[in-house]
């Protein structure tokens, strides 16, 4: 794609964003809503610029990206490693499956009470949920990939010498990459989401908490911001697995 | 002159006749079940029987569904027999070695590595040195006419090139056996000469052993020392044809030489033999 394009795109990519934000100075400014309930979108915006230069709010932001990371990294661990070994031996696939059955479909935010009591109101339980809610789309996507590598690649290293064990390191997990890397988008979107919901639920800190609290006292502005800034957080992340994703796919035809 | 001598699938091993050429293949009564549904089998290859001279170029001719891949793969270690076996230099054949080297119609190319780092593939696991397995790639890569493209990926080359990549990458871990899996079926005719030329130039250099599995009557012809006719469903070995065309061989000449021209109606005209007496119709 030229540069050209590209911008293009992302002129077009920014309309509906900039169309949300005159909606919703619309709605202030003909007074569709009350301003102490839905503040205009210029007091909120600088209202973020002031909280982030802020100490404090840094720690928020901090907490809440420390939980998500560790939740997303173990997820990927987790579910690239089980997808692949499942893939690779069908009596590990036959035991693991059912498994997955039972669990993926179960709202995992249920478990969040059990987490909470188990692990305690700190970073652990929150890790633990977003790692249990990303698992799946990563896990299921790594085992699709890894059991539809092209018999031929895997027959051209063997009589290259690679020795059958070798095979799922050298073979089976960089052709499963493009697989891999769009199971883990979804984990990622999916850990956002999580992760403040369980901020919002129960929590001392992050970026959900300061939501909840700004809600229950009524102070409209500082319940925008975090939001605002979880979306921007959302959009930054996204990006640089993108990036990544660019790098690492880019021999590949679809990438 | 004895064009098409009447030697069928039954005389396995070469008759005295023959010059005491080392065997470097040998299939041994080689049957191959496919289990197509749970109650249905599919007889893929029948009782097959055949033995390559070391360094002789051999053509497996069939039409589409004789097992003449199967075969293939039965002798690449990548596919085990139901029944018979094969063996590579007097040792049975149980999985893939760097000794046997496939050559597939799908190029088979490692997508996340450059040409360069295909080619290197090979060396790399064989434990060459790094420096030394580049050296030599990279000379391959030049033989095979893509100077300059080391560090493209395959998805930016055309079917040509992938599939001289995918030559210069099994050659570069020397395996003793090529084993080419109708290596020019995805191309178009153009492309598909000039590899030709190209393979057997190449392989004029040092007359490795090569399986080449093919329906094309004509390239069979032109590139090998021996055709084996396969019939399908199930696939035996019809007849195998010595090929005794003079080498190294010119395509331009060739096309002119009538025995050429014999050998290819007459394997023609017992292809449409096949279809009339054929199964599948």
């Amino acid at each position: 794609m030229t540069s050209r394009a590209l911008s293009t795109d992302v002129l077009l990519g920014l309309l509906p964003i900039a169309l949300l934000i005159a909606l919703w100075q619309g709605l202030v400014s003909f007074e569709l809503a009350p301003v102490a309930l839905l503040p205009p979108p210029g007091l909120v915006f600088s209202r973020l610029l002031q909280q982030l230069v802020t100490f404090s709010f840094q720690q928020e932001i901090i907490a809440t990206l420390f939980r998500l990371f560790t939740g997303f990294l173990i997820a990927v661990a987790l579910g690239v490693g089980v997808g692949m070994v499942a893939a690779a031996s069908p009596a590990i696939n036959a035991t693991v499956r059912p498994l997955v059955r039972v669990l993926a479909p179960l709202p995992k935010v249920a478990l969040y009470p059990a987490l909470l009591l188990l692990l305690g109101f700190g970073h652990e339980s929150k890790i633990a949920l977003v790692a249990a809610d990303a698992l799946f789309p990563i896990l299921l996507s790594t085992y699709y990939g890894a059991s539809t590598v092209e018999q031929k690649l895997i027959w051209s290293a063997m009589a290259a010498g690679t020795p059958r064990r070798e095979i799922l390191l050298k073979v089976v997990l960089p052709a499963a990459m493009p697989s891999i890397l769009t199971g883990c988008r979804i984990g990622l979107v999916i850990s956002c989401i999580v992760v403040f919901l369980a901020e919002m639920i129960t929590s001392t800190d992050g970026l959900g908490h300061v939501l909840i609290t700004a809600a229950r006292t009524f102070q409209a502005v500082d319940m925008f911001v975090p939001l605002i800034t979880i979306s921007l957080l959302g959009l930054i992340l996204n990006a640089l697995l993108q990036a990544a994703r660019s790098y690492l796919l880019r021999g590949f035809p679809e990438a | 002159m004895k064009v098409l001598p009447s030697r069928s699938s039954e005389v396995a091993t070469p008759g005295p006749a023959r010059q005491p050429a080392t065997a470097m293949i040998e299939i041994d009564h080689v049957s191959q079940v496919f289990q197509t549904s749970a109650r249905k089998d599919h007889l893929a290859l029948s009782d097959i029987s055949l033995t390559i001279e070391d360094g002789a170029f051999v053509s497996i001719l069939g039409p589409s569904g004789c097992g003449k891949s199967t075969l293939l793969y039965i002798v690449g270690g990548f596919v085990s027999p139901t029944s018979g076996s094969a063996k590579v230099k007097g040792k049975t054949i149980t999985a893939p070695g760097p000794d046997r080297g496939p050559v597939f119609q799908e190029f088979a190319l490692f997508p996340w590595k450059t040409v360069l780092g295909n080619v290197m593939y090979g060396p790399r696991q064989q434990g060459v040195r790094a420096t030394e397995a580049e050296a030599q790639s990279r000379a391959l890569i030049e033989m095979v006419g893509l100077k300059g493209y080391e560090n493209f990926f395959p998805k930016e080359l055309s079917g040509g090139m992938k599939q001289r990549v995918a030559l210069a990458r099994t050659l570069a871990y020397h395996p003793e056996v090529l084993l080419m899996d109708e290596p020019f079926g995805a191309l178009d005719a153009h492309t598909r000469t000039r590899l030709q030329n190209d393979l057997l130039n190449i392989w004029e250099r040092d007359r490795k052993t090569v399986l080449f599995v093919t329906h094309s009557v004509d390239e069979a012809v032109f590139l090998s020392d021996k055709v084996v006719m396969m019939s399908r469903s199930p696939g035996r070995i019809r007849q195998v044809i010595d090929i005794d065309l003079p080498r190294p061989r010119r395509r331009t000449e060739l096309l002119l030489d009538p025995r050429y021209q014999k050998y290819v109606v007459d394997i023609e005209r017992m292809f449409d033999d096949i279809d009339e007496a054929g199964v599948n119709p």
